[in-house]
């Protein structure tokens, strides 16, 4: 691959990583999803959309087993999603995820933050996942940030560290709940800047988001969600310039 | 622009905040002052005209108090009496602390459990034993201990563990000639084992191996301890030494006491000072001062002062001993200081035995077919099991609570986190979950710790020989109300700080950095 040498370059895809077939999942009385089938390729960036309660979130949320689905099948770089313990800790050590509150550990330093899982799970020496904990602060571009506490950053700076928490376990999929819905306007751009250069070096990356501009430059593929089921999905362009759903159709006039 | 702005006008003193401030903190401790001596002289007057007597001669004086159950049952003087009290209030206290930290905090992580049962009998345990007032509970248990079938001639002999209406006996493990040497044997060996510990989380750190600080650094301990058992006597060379330094302080001028103590009170003051200028510079220079800080520091300084003062003043008064002799204080902190390297050159003496003794508990018959446990083992006494059961099961009710709200309050999005990124449940419960809760459990669970200490006094409805019940029998054969309430009070502020302070001590180290 020269994606990393020449980033405007068409990324190429390979083979499908993430698997979901009818997905459903009931929240008591209410059913959040009513059969979700999709496939994700490697290096595919999708972004999902679709208004508040319809499902996105749960969605993603059910990839990494967050929440556990109750019907249909989940088959994330091979493994399958089911009960077993195992398959859930190894598909959560591969796949990273970043959240609308950040949710760094306020107890532990910036830097403390990215390397404890490193260390814990995947047993890398201290010395080893600092360094790598360092590079990956240079890449989101806070590195003089590493010794302060989360609570001393602000929004914007806590998103980055969040996204550098997830990287220093080398995830192969990276999930984004609605990962700037929780910053001031001025701070959405340093973490979609931080997204934008993840998704061109090639990462598998799901999106939730309400940052229409993010999808249309950086989408290869967009799926609408409405009440738990994918209304419409396709490549940006056509998306946005010609939906063919009415529902669609309503929910784009309605944010654009 | 059109507003005038009136800078330069003077404000007068009476709408001067920083004016204002400083009469408001000094009337306070003015008034504060001054009602304290004029209670204080009012009721010495009072006392003086009533013909009581006021004073502590009853402390020295002998007693004939009989305790049932404590470190010494038929005391010499008022003040080993109350010792006595005071040495069973501490067991209960410290004993019941650990045991409803434990229990409580099982039972509040049971009211989270999924589990229905556990969940279930947590919440009942929980609404039952904090809705009866603990009295009432203390009550209960004496009665159910009492209705144990009483000792007979038929249970002579030694166990493991008996129960019966005297109490609970229990096999114990006592400290026997050796300890004190053998203990220091330890101690080093805790030390030591600290740099142990460090140097395997420094291999664990370079090689990302587990290298099992924890264990290394117990078997360190164990291995000093396992050594102290059989080379405790080599310690012995020690003994003359501290009855050395006994002669030694026994000799030394009494001057040299209040010398000391205002010393060290004035190098305190200093030092707190300097701490809290310290604390307000900042990397541009010397910070703000704020009238509040100039207040501490002024504070400060004048506490350190007066109690220098204080020490020279106090010096001065000399009291007489129960051998009829005046001695002043300063000469009276020697003898105290001397005593304890006496009693440590005793201890570290070679007078046989074995560090440690594991007895277990007899049934005799003593008297005239009077049966009753004998001395060696440990007897849970029933008014001993009754408060230490109250205390321990109510306190454990709250706690209880405190624990269940620490770790709801520990946002979910933080175990989402750690689990999104691969952690056990263990793991993040011990990295993440508990470090966070325990922060905000703290506070409450200091307040609960006080509540136990001072709820032990209610064990003088069922005759506890704790401090309280002591304290009521001196009242009453010496006649000296004020003396023994006032002994008790000081005696539980003490503790209530001593039990605060550390506390505050893990809570400030356990506080979150914030902008």
């Amino acid at each position: 691959m020269t994606n990393n040498e020449t980033p405007q370059q068409e990324r190429v895809l390979g083979g499908d990583i993430i698997i979901t077939e009818g997905v459903k999942k009931w929240f008591g009385d209410f059913q959040a999803l009513k059969g979700v089938t999709t496939k994700v390729k490697e290096r595919e960036v999708v972004v999902i959309i679709g208004p508040s309660g319809s499902g996105k979130s749960t969605f993603i949320r059910c990839i990494n087993r967050l929440e556990a689905h109750q019907e249909g099948t989940i088959i994330v770089d091979g493994t399958e999603l089911t009960n077993d313990i195992k398959n859930v800790e190894k598909i959560r050590s591969e796949v990273g995820m970043v959240f609308q509150q950040f949710n760094l550990f306020p107890h532990l330093t910036v830097l403390d933050n990215i390397t404890l899982a490193p260390q814990w799970v995947r047993k890398i020496p201290k010395a080893e996942a600092e360094e790598t904990g360092m590079e990956l602060l240079e890449r989101v571009g806070i590195p003089e940030q590493a010794n302060k506490y989360p609570g001393q950053l602000s929004g914007g700076q806590q998103q980055r560290v969040a996204i550098a928490r997830s990287l220093a376990m080398k995830p192969n999929i990276m999930l984004f709940d609605e990962p700037t819905s929780a910053l001031d306007p001025e701070m959405i751009k340093e973490v979609l800047d931080v997204m934008k250069e993840l998704a061109l070096s090639g990462m598998t990356m799901i999106v939730v988001t309400h940052e229409m501009g993010f999808a249309k430059e950086v989408a290869d593929r967009v799926l609408f969600f409405d009440y738990g089921t994918i209304v419409e999905e396709g490549t940006p362009e056509h998306f946005f310039t010609n939906p063919q759903h009415d529902r669609t159709k309503l929910f784009l006039s309605q944010i654009l | 622009m059109a507003v005038a702005v009136q800078q330069h006008e003077k404000t007068p003193l009476w709408r001067n905040a920083t004016f204002l401030k400083w009469l408001a903190q000094i009337t306070v401790l003015v008034a504060v002052t001054a009602l304290f001596i004029i209670l204080g002289t009012q009721a010495f007057e009072n006392f003086s005209k009533s013909g009581v007597s006021f004073g502590f001669k009853w402390l020295t004086d002998p007693t004939g108090v009989d305790i049932r159950e404590g470190i010494d049952t038929s005391p010499d003087s008022g003040i080993r009496a109350l010792s006595v009290g005071a040495m069973n209030t501490l067991r209960v206290t410290i004993s019941g602390i650990f045991a409803a930290t434990i229990f409580g905090t099982l039972i509040g992580i049971g009211r989270l459990s999924k589990n229905w049962i556990v969940n279930k009998i947590s919440t009942v345990y929980i609404e039952t034993l904090r809705n009866i007032p603990l009295l009432v509970q203390i009550f209960f248990w004496s009665a159910l201990a009492i209705t144990l079938p009483s000792l007979t001639a038929d249970d002579v002999g030694t166990y493991w563990f008996k129960t019966s209406n005297k109490g609970f006996a229990f096999s114990w493990v006592f400290w026997d000639g050796g300890f004190w040497p053998w203990l220091t044997f330890v101690i080093v060996g805790a030390i030591v084992g600290k740099y142990v510990s460090r140097w395997r989380h420094r291999i664990q750190e370079e090689t990302g191996q587990p290298s099992y600080p924890g264990t290394f650094r117990l078997l360190t301990i164990l291995v000093f301890a396992v050594i102290g058992w059989f080379a405790w006597p080599l310690l012995s060379f020690l003994s003359p030494v501290w009855h050395w330094i006994a002669d030694l302080v026994a000799n030394l001028p009494p001057m040299i006491v209040p010398i000391v103590v205002a010393a060290a009170s004035i190098l305190v003051a200093a030092l707190w000072i300097r701490k809290f200028f310290e604390a307000r510079r900042t990397p541009a220079g010397f910070g703000k001062m704020t009238d509040d800080d100039w207040f501490r520091v002024i504070f400060a300084g004048l506490s350190g002062l007066i109690i220098a003062v204080l020490a020279f003043v106090i010096a001065g008064i000399t009291i007489t001993t129960v051998a009829g002799d005046r001695v002043s204080i300063p000469e009276l902190a020697l003898i105290g200081l001397s005593n304890i390297f006496d009693w440590l050159g005793n201890s570290f003496a070679n007078n046989g035995g074995t560090p440690l003794v594991f007895q277990q508990p007899t049934v005799e018959i003593r008297g005239a077919g009077f049966v009753n446990y004998g001395t060696t083992g440990m007897v849970m006494s029933v008014p001993f099991f009754a408060v230490w059961t109250g205390v321990t099961l109510y306190t454990a009710t709250y706690i209880a609570e405190i624990v269940r709200g620490g770790i709801l309050a520990v946002s979910k999005g933080q175990t989402e986190a750690a689990q999104a990124l691969g952690l056990t449940r263990s793991q993040y419960l011990r990295l993440i979950i508990l470090p966070q809760a325990f922060r905000i459990i703290l506070p409450p669970m200091g307040n609960q710790y006080l509540n136990l200490f001072k709820n032990t006094s209610l064990g003088i409805g069922v005759a506890f020989a704790d401090i309280v019940a002591v304290g009521t029998t001196i009242m009453n054969q010496s006649g000296q109300s004020l003396p023994v309430v006032l002994i008790w009070m000081a005696f539980f502020v003490t503790g209530s700080l001593i039990i605060s302070a550390i506390v505050n001590y893990y809570n400030r180290k356990m506080k979150l950095v914030e902008r």
